[in-house]
């Protein structure tokens, strides 16, 4: 199988979560079928095709994009991170563990697009209001409508976030 | 080889270990004791993010005196799991969680656990899936990838309804890996990666003879026109036909009487991940991955399709990414079959958004006419109403009227309908919620005391005291704008009360407020129980504002996502939900009550602030 459509694949080579891997993909394929059907990464998920939902969404170069509409080829040389690449290690980050601790999802689909969309956030602006959590995460669907709960979430791995700063300094200090 | 169920601690606890499932007289394992002291249980209920597997491991955990994380529950694999039926109409809750506890306790050899000493259930347990949907980790139907799988799409017309006449594939067999199959209405490629599938689907040319579809602005005439008149049937779930009195006798005698319709269109599902499915063939018998939740059903519904008894057909779920009633059958596990069983491989088929959207089907159309009277002291006294083609969930009134028909005619759709979350009690609550407080403004009465006037139920009656309190129900007038809204339910022994608060008329009405109280009996676990609500009116808003499936006189115009507007964050209101929990009473499912009663809130609500009713959904266009 490894030779699949051998005639039309290309060879392309992404930074996916720290590593470089060379994907012998179909011309033409977007980041996210890279992702799901050669690097198999499913966590990052396809919910509309056209960047409507926010299910796709992983890190790039710290910012979130929509990977269902970004063609992988272009993505070369770029850091790119996905859902299964945020832990470090057995330590969730920040926001994952919010999400735990808020049960702030009901089937998940939208989880891990979501809680990219957020860490994205949160490189910006380290203390968003509830207000501007709305607002960056509008792009984002969760049908079972567990919006009140990753508003609460984002909040609370925010505050984790600047106590964890503050900790930081002060050992330094 | 036959065990009574009683004997399986004590054969498993001497390390034996059973073949599954057990055949002849006794039905499947429910639990059985693993080696080093933890427990796997069975059941056929699906999670799909309503909260199924933490629920039945705490039911598990209760009767077996264990802490949760020593239970593994297996859930959809129709090899090995018992038959609990499908995973539908709020029945997790009432009458699986009982089910499974009284075999548990049985299998520990004690009656089940007396609610007031319940260690697990009653206990806010987060949900057990949360680790794995955090991390990525988490497989859902779309993620299964076997050894050796070839990928399928399936050639659609553009139409809505179409007869395939003649098709050429010449170009799409020229691409490397692809192969073409065409079995009766599915025509199909199979091909080495996902991406190829798609484009050589794209390169047959095929011609259809497409069917004309009705305006749906006709369809409500169509439906009386083609109704059926419901009879009694006793002992079902949805009884289609619900009297008391003499409703002829009292229209006839009333004082003054009031006739209106209410209209819901056919609308999406949008589960945030389409449907999907791998298929596999190994000497005649069938193995179908998938993400839908009621796996006995899609089982049997394969063999009938496939011509193969359903003992060859074995159907295992991964959680499905939402489902809403959505899930419930089994078209893409028989496309996939199809392909697969032509390719002489495993092929995995998933459906696109657009497929999602235009092939699944969607939840039915409906109309409803009431006709009441009330007496001369304004009390309601006769009530005929009548739901054509969208069903009889949700038929029965929470109000004490003497008087009463309330009637399911089965009518005639051209549209491809089915299951959705409450089906047509989302429409039945709209029309009697909505007709309740029309009385209430024609007698220049309060919403809130003309229905605590009709309820005898004093458990409803105080969730509508609660939230009514919570909510500040008449210490602000409506105006500028701003309304004020409720409406109520008893469903499936659910008793719900919501009030809202809105703004704003036409394409900019929107919901600023949600107060809820809830009764559903024992809160099996109440931070679950919260989330369903929560999200359930969350999701009822989309229905009563925006959602709508569109169509010409030969297809379906809505396809894409950026087509349909579902809630997103900045619809959501402030909310507060305050649940009743009745350690003592039957626990109710809340998978269904909470997505009812959105709509008849907000049209009162909009009502109250602008003198306008509207009695046809959704109402933000």
């Amino acid at each position: 199988m490894a030779s699949a459509s051998a005639m039309c694949a290309m060879e392309i080579e992404l930074n996916i979560n720290g590593q470089n891997r060379r994907l012998d993909v179909a011309p033409g394929v977007t980041l996210l079928e890279a992702l799901r059907d050669y690097a198999g990464l499913t966590g990052t998920k396809y919910g509309c095709g056209e960047g409507q939902c926010g299910a796709c969404t992983v890190l790039i170069d710290g910012r979130a994009a929509r990977s269902c509409i970004l063609s992988a080829a272009s993505r070369a040389g770029r850091k790119i991170v996905t859902i299964e690449g945020l832990a470090a290690g057995q330590a969730l980050h920040p926001v994952q563990q919010a999400f735990l601790d808020h049960a702030a999802f009901q089937c998940g689909f939208c989880t891990p697009g979501m809680i990219l969309g957020a860490v994205a956030l949160l490189n910006q602006d380290p203390n968003p209001t509830a207000s501007r959590i709305r607002e960056e995460l509008q792009g984002h669907i969760c049908r079972c409508g567990a919006y009140p709960r990753i508003v609460d979430a984002v909040r609370a791995a925010a505050s984790e976030k600047a106590a964890a700063s503050e900790r930081k300094v002060s050992r330094r200090g | 080889m036959e065990y009574k169920r009683r004997d399986f601690l004590r054969i498993l606890g001497s390390g034996a270990l059973l073949a599954l499932p057990l055949r002849g007289a006794e039905r499947p394992v429910r639990v059985r004791l693993l080696e080093g002291g933890a427990y796997e249980a069975f059941t056929g209920k699906v999670e799909m993010g309503q909260g199924a597997r933490t629920l039945l491991t705490q039911a598990v955990a209760e009767e077996l005196g264990v802490p949760v994380k020593q239970v593994r529950l297996i859930m959809g694999d129709t090899a090995i799991v018992p038959d609990d039926g499908g995973t539908w109409a709020s029945l997790t809750t009432p009458e699986t969680v009982p089910a499974v506890r009284t075999e548990t306790a049985a299998i520990a050899g004690h009656p089940i656990t007396d609610p007031a000493r319940w260690k697990v259930l009653g206990t806010p347990v987060a949900p057990l899936h949360g680790p794995e949907a955090v991390t990525g980790a988490l497989r859902y139907c779309s993620d299964v990838r076997v050894e050796g799988m070839l990928h399928g799409r399936i050639v659609r017309p553009d139409a809505y309804r179409a007869k395939l006449e003649r098709f050429d594939d010449s170009e799409a067999r020229a691409l490397a890996g692809v192969q073409i199959v065409r079995e009766g209405d599915v025509l199909g490629v199979v091909a080495r990666d996902p991406h190829t599938a798609a484009r050589a689907a794209g390169l047959i040319r095929a011609e259809w003879r497409a069917e004309p579809l009705p305006p749906v602005d006709s369809l409500g005439e169509q439906f009386r026109a083609k109704a059926v008149a419901p009879v009694e049937v006793k002992d079902t779930r949805y009884p289609p036909l619900i009297r008391a009195g003499d409703v002829e006798a009292g229209l006839a005698s009333a004082r003054r009487t009031l006739s209106q319709s209410y209209w819901a269109p056919p609308i999406g599902h949008v589960p945030l991940e389409p449907r999907a499915a791998v298929a596999e063939w190994h000497d005649g018998a069938l193995t179908v991955y998938c993400g839908k939740t009621a796996p006995f059903l899609v089982r049997a519904e394969l063999a009938r399709s496939l011509g193969i008894p359903e003992s060859k057909v074995r159907v295992r779920i991964s959680m499905p990414g939402g489902a809403f009633g959505s899930k419930q059958r089994g078209e893409c596990e028989l496309e996939a079959a199809i392909l697969a069983r032509a390719a002489q491989a495993p092929v995995r088929l998933a459906w696109t958004r657009e497929e999602e959207f235009r092939i699944a089907y969607a939840r039915p159309a409906g109309l409803v006419d009431i006709e009441s009277g009330v007496d001369s002291e304004g009390r309601l006294v006769a009530w005929r109403f009548r739901n054509y083609n969208a069903g009889a969930p949700g038929l029965r009134p929470p109000y004490e009227l003497p008087h009463m028909s309330n009637e399911f005619w089965r009518s005639d759709s051209p549209f491809r309908q089915g299951s959705y979350r409450a089906l047509a009690a989302t429409l039945n609550n709209f029309a009697r919620e909505s007709h309740i407080d029309e009385w209430a403004h024609l007698l220049r009465r309060d919403p809130l005391d003309f229905r605590l006037a009709h309820i005898g139920d004093a458990r409803l009656k105080e969730t509508l005291q609660r939230a009514a309190e919570r909510f500040g129900w008449g210490k602000r007038k409506p105006g500028q704008g701003v309304g004020f809204g409720l409406a109520c339910n008893i469903e499936k022994g659910a008793r719900l009360a919501l009030f809202v608060e809105t703004e704003g008329q036409g394409p900019g009405l929107r919901v600023r407020r949600m107060v809820a109280a809830g009764d559903f009996g024992a809160a099996l676990n109440p931070d679950n129980l919260r989330n369903q609500i929560e999200g359930a009116m969350i999701q009822g808003i989309g229905g009563a504002l925006w959602e709508r499936l569109q169509f010409d006189s030969r297809t379906q115009l809505t396809r894409r996502l950026s087509q349909y507007r579902v809630p997103r964050f900045r619809d959501v209101p402030d909310m507060a939900v305050e649940i009743i929990d009745r350690r003592d009473v039957p626990a109710a499912g809340a998978g269904e009550s909470p997505i009812t009663l959105p709509a008849p809130a907000i049209a009162n609500a909009l009502f109250s602030a602008t003198g306008e009713r509207r009695r046809s959904l959704p109402m933000a266009i």
